[in-house]
């Protein structure tokens, strides 16, 4: 598609029968990472955003992870922005993982087409935030017109693949821990270690598909740095699982798929995400979450603009969402972790239950306890092919 | 064949004993009479038990998000079915696609299938292999070689090509199962039906095409549910659409609300109740037909 | 009256041609819509597996057949794992299937469509759901789980789920209609004064059933196992949900190359070895069974 043909060109193909089928044209149209493409292109964007907002903005996120009246099916918030700005939000929950979308996208993208979308949502700990980044698959949001960046989180404001957030605003964040039944491991559990070691809890430990959450947990576990991954220390990690999944400890990598053992009580304890636990507390108030004592991992998923999506009305409709008020109502139902100063104080009033629970508003404490993936880690081939060993792959 | 009648005479008396069967008393003889029923009613069993469970879950009243333990009885779930937002529009789709898939692989394959079946052309072998390749390709790299080539060509992706997706995929197990039929399939009836004056099109529809029902209808049913319930594939190739299977997939992460097992169960207990009401029908036509013979 | 000639004058000249084109004209549709969109996205997939590189570098074109030999020598275990499981999972399947549809099709009479709606409706319900259902069923703490553990079939902490049992009876339980339909297919033509005439002629059930009815229902076995045996091979969500990492199947690796690692040459490659690989073991078996006839 790179390749533009002269009317002879074409002519003389059509004839020849079956126009895209000659080799070299299939080889320089080779999608899926085919063909000679250059490597990946720089971000220079010299021309300046339009700052008009356009009628329409499409907005790809995760189901579930926005307000919703459950009456009308409408989300309350989106309705604000409608009517407050006059666009149209076409909203789409068509994200369900981060790697499979990402699958989805690269094609458009690596052709250098649009994908159709204004905003999308993936994971920090994936890595590909900061993989479309390198590619250069990203626009700049636009700062000048954001009132409401200064709400961000303090932690949250200088993540080391986006530094200054030039490329992503956060959406939600999330925490990585232990999930357990206390009746069933006899107490508190917070010790990666006794998971990983103790026989008591053989065959009845799940750890996570996610590269960065379970590397991360064990790494904290051997007294290593998951902000800052060495391959002896990534190695270390990796053969303590490869233990662990050899003797039967550990019973199965899950995705969130851990939930539904862990209510039936087919496992005991998991490495589990701090929004799931709050759904389950519903039904099994029993179950328990918490940080390890040598430290959890700190996820974000990051609002993005792919290549071709509107600069400028993407970031006034991110920029609407940083508004404490707003951003409230969203939490109120979402119930992950809340990136926006302020929200928990309009929480105090309108649902107070929301703002005293330390799984949707963690302490300093707890932030202090909860790290980053180290994002180089996470684009290192060698390191996800040597994870994906340990899953039987 | 034995020239003297006396073998057979002598062979014949304790056969015909053995053949009478007497009516065996006592369970084992019981059992014996009755095991393929039986055997029957157990792989029966064993095909609805999960779906006993998801209709049982779908009267699940759970506070929170998930649908995994059993937590009280109510019937809001099958009062408001279509709460949850974007499953009315995702089983809607989805059932479109599949009625449409089905039909256009059914059709395709089932005639491919004939052709393979009654006529001699080259490149038989190839196109034997043509038909098995599909199945023996992992879905994940068949979705996305899709989507490559809608890319290149610039078609956008969406119902249209989740549809060309699905009918791709289809055809070869039409063609496999309308092949079995065909095997022992009765040339001479045609022939038969054209020495009595018909001509090709009417011998094949009201010969060949109601001896061939069987398999042709048991091909759409498989396409059906492949289609109906498959997800890979049409990932790779939905844009934004949104299917039940990608809306169950994507929505199991935080949540199993149990208005999908409601619909799962509707389409099931549907798909169930429009066939009895079939075979009523029929029932009641034979009836008629005999009764005014 | 007489027959209508067939084969004389222009007429039969015309037909003559009709059916000379008609095999081409009822292979056609089916097979160009299989060309467009199979047979050019397995050549875009071929090209792939031959290249090498990365999104950030770019792919060149450079005739790798290393990614073939490394996928073969990094992953055999999962190749071999993934035909036993499916062989498996055929082979249970289709002695479940026999007898179902053996009954179907000879005794359920006017009750016949009905009952392969039944079979196949449950397939209707979405896998996620079906999954969900036979984790409820399967659990350690279910009645299913207990009742084995009082019978000592499992060891007083066994379990079900997470292991290769849970996977291929997942497998088999998934294709169990795959095998169904086409064995009904196929014996439902079987003619019933056949039989008649074996039991006149003094055969037993167990020989009727074996000298007439099982040769003729043939087509329909080989079709099954094959609609069974061959995607089973591919599939990987099944290892995913209801196994550990001691049973994935080289369908996980191929997800996990392209999604996780996207090393789309590396996919590429083991896909059309796994594709091979199928078509060598359905070309052994087709020639032990003896059916160039079933082959078409």
């Amino acid at each position: 598609m790179t390749d533009h043909l002269t009317r002879q060109q074409f002519l003389r193909r059509a004839v020849a029968g079956g126009a895209t089928l000659t080799l070299p044209s299939v080889l320089a149209a080779c999608g899926g990472g085919g063909g000679i493409k250059s490597g990946a292109r720089t971000n220079e964007s010299t021309t300046p955003v339009k700052t008009q907002l356009a009628k329409t903005v499409t907005w790809s996120n995760w189901p579930l992870y926005i307000d919703i009246n459950e009456k009308t099916k409408k989300h309350p918030s989106i309705q604000q922005f409608e009517k407050k700005t006059g666009v149209n939000v076409t909203y789409n929950e068509d994200i369900n993982d981060n790697d499979s979308f990402f699958g989805k996208i690269e094609g458009p993208l690596s052709h250098g087409q649009s994908v159709g979308r204004d905003i999308i949502v993936l994971t920090d700990s994936s890595g590909l935030p900061a993989r479309m980044i390198k590619l250069g698959w990203l626009e700049k949001i636009y700062k000048d017109g954001m009132s409401n960046f200064d709400n961000l989180q303090p932690s949250l404001q200088n993540p080391s693949w986006d530094p200054g957030r030039q490329y992503s605003m956060p959406w939600q964040s999330g925490m990585t821990g232990i999930g357990y039944d206390p009746n069933k491991v006899g107490g508190t559990l917070d010790d990666v270690n006794e998971l990983l070691d103790n026989p008591k809890y053989k065959g009845k430990v799940t750890l996570l598909t996610e590269m960065s959450d379970t590397i991360g947990l064990v790494m904290l576990a051997n007294g290593d740095d998951p902000t800052k991954i060495t391959d002896a220390t990534f190695q270390k990690a990796v053969d303590r699982i490869q233990k662990a999944v050899d003797s039967g400890q550990v019973r199965q990598f899950t995705g969130n798929d851990y939930a539904s053992l862990l209510a039936k009580g087919d496992i005991w304890a998991c490495f589990a995400w701090s929004g799931d636990m709050v759904q389950l507390q519903a039904d099994h108030p029993g179950l328990k979450w918490n940080l390890p004592k040598d430290g959890g991992m700190l996820w974000t998923d990051n609002m993005l603009i792919p290549k071709g999506g509107d600069i400028f009305t993407a970031s006034t409709l991110m920029n609407f969402y940083y508004d404490p008020k707003i951003a409230a109502e969203v939490e109120d139902y979402v119930n992950y972790i809340c990136p926006v100063v302020g929200a928990d104080k309009v929480l105090e009033k309108t649902d107070p239950g929301v703002a005293k629970n330390t799984l949707i508003f963690p302490t300093d404490q707890m932030l202090a306890n909860a790290h980053q993936i180290d994002p180089n880690a996470v684009l290192n081939t060698d390191y996800k092919q040597k994870f994906q060993a340990l899953l039987g792959a | 064949m034995s020239a003297t009648a006396e073998p057979l005479a002598t062979s014949a008396t304790p056969a015909r004993t053995k053949r009478a069967r007497r009516p065996g008393r006592g369970p084992l003889a019981w059992l014996r009479r009755h095991a393929l029923s039986i055997y029957a009613t157990l792989a029966l069993i064993y095909l609805f038990l999960p779906i006993a469970v998801v209709i049982a879950f779908s009267f699940n009243e759970p506070k929170g998000r998930f649908n995994y333990t059993w937590e009280g009885f109510t019937l809001q779930n099958w009062l408001h079915p279509f709460d949850v937002p974007g499953i009315q529009d995702a089983i809607t789709t989805s059932l479109e696609i599949a009625v449409i898939a089905s039909l256009a692989a059914t059709t395709m394959g089932a005639l491919i299938a004939l052709a393979i079946a009654r006529y001699q052309f080259r490149g038989r072998g190839l196109i034997n292999t043509l038909i098995f390749l599909p199945m023996t390709t992992p879905e994940i790299v068949m979705g996305s070689s899709l989507l490559t080539l809608f890319l290149n060509q610039g078609v956008n992706t969406g119902f249209g090509t989740i549809v060309i997706a699905h009918i791709a995929f289809n055809i070869s197990y039409v063609v496999v199962t309308v092949k079995a039929r065909l095997a022992g399939f009765d040339r001479h009836l045609e022939e038969a039906a054209m020495d009595l004056g018909a001509n090709e099109w009417v011998t094949f529809r009201k010969v060949t095409l109601p001896l061939i029902a069987p398999g042709v209808i048991s091909a759409g049913l498989l396409a059906f549910a492949l289609s109906i319930d498959d997800f890979v594939i049409t990932y790779f190739n939905s844009g934004s659409t949104v299917t039940f299977p990608l809306f169950v997939w994507g929505s199991a992460r935080v949540a199993t609300p149990p208005q999908i097992n409601v619909i799962g169960s509707m389409i099931f207990i549907l798909a169930v109740g429009g066939m009895l009401v079939n075979v009523a029908v029929q029932y009641q036509r034979a009836k008629r037909a005999s009764a005014t013979a | 009256m007489t027959a209508i000639p067939r084969t004389g004058g222009l007429a039969g000249l015309a037909r003559g041609r009709r059916k000379r084109l008609a095999p081409y004209l009822l292979l056609g549709p089916g097979i160009a819509w299989l060309i467009v969109f199979f047979l050019v996205p397995m050549y875009y997939l071929g090209t792939t597996s031959l290249q090498t590189g990365s999104l950030e570098i770019g792919y060149t074109f450079n005739w790798a057949w290393s990614n073939y030999s490394d996928a073969i020598t990094n992953y055999h275990e999962q190749f071999v794992r993934s035909i036993e499981y499916a062989g498996l999972a055929t082979i249970i399947a289709l002695l479940v299937s026999y007898p179902l549809a053996y009954w179907i099709a000879f005794r359920s009479g006017r009750w016949k469509n009905l009952f392969l709606l039944l079979v196949i409706a449950p397939f209707f319900v979405t896998y996620l759901i079906r999954t969900l259902a036979w984790q409820t069923i399967l659990a350690d703490s279910g009645v299913v789980v207990s009742v084995l553990r009082s019978l000592h079939v499992l060891s007083s902490d066994g379990r079900l789920l997470a292991t290769s049992a849970a996977v291929i009876a997942g497998i088999t339980y998934n294709f169990l209609p795959f095998m169904v339909l086409p064995l009904y297919v196929s014996l439902e033509q079987v003619d019933e004064r056949l039989l008649d005439a074996a039991h006149d002629l003094y055969a037993s059930r167990v020989t009727s059933f074996l000298r007439v009815t099982l040769p003729l229902s043939l087509p329909g076995v080989f079709a099954g196992t094959l609609l069974t045996f061959i995607p089973a091979c591919g599939d990987f969500i099944n290892a995913q949900l209801l196994g550990t990492p001691g049973q994935y199947m080289i369908g996980n690796v191929i997800q996990s190359k392209f999604l996780q690692i996207t090393d789309y040459p590396q996919a590429a490659a083991m896909s059309f070895i796994l594709m091979a690989a199928i078509l060598i073991a359905v070309t052994i078996y087709t020639r032990l069974l003896g059916t160039e006839r079933l082959m078409g």
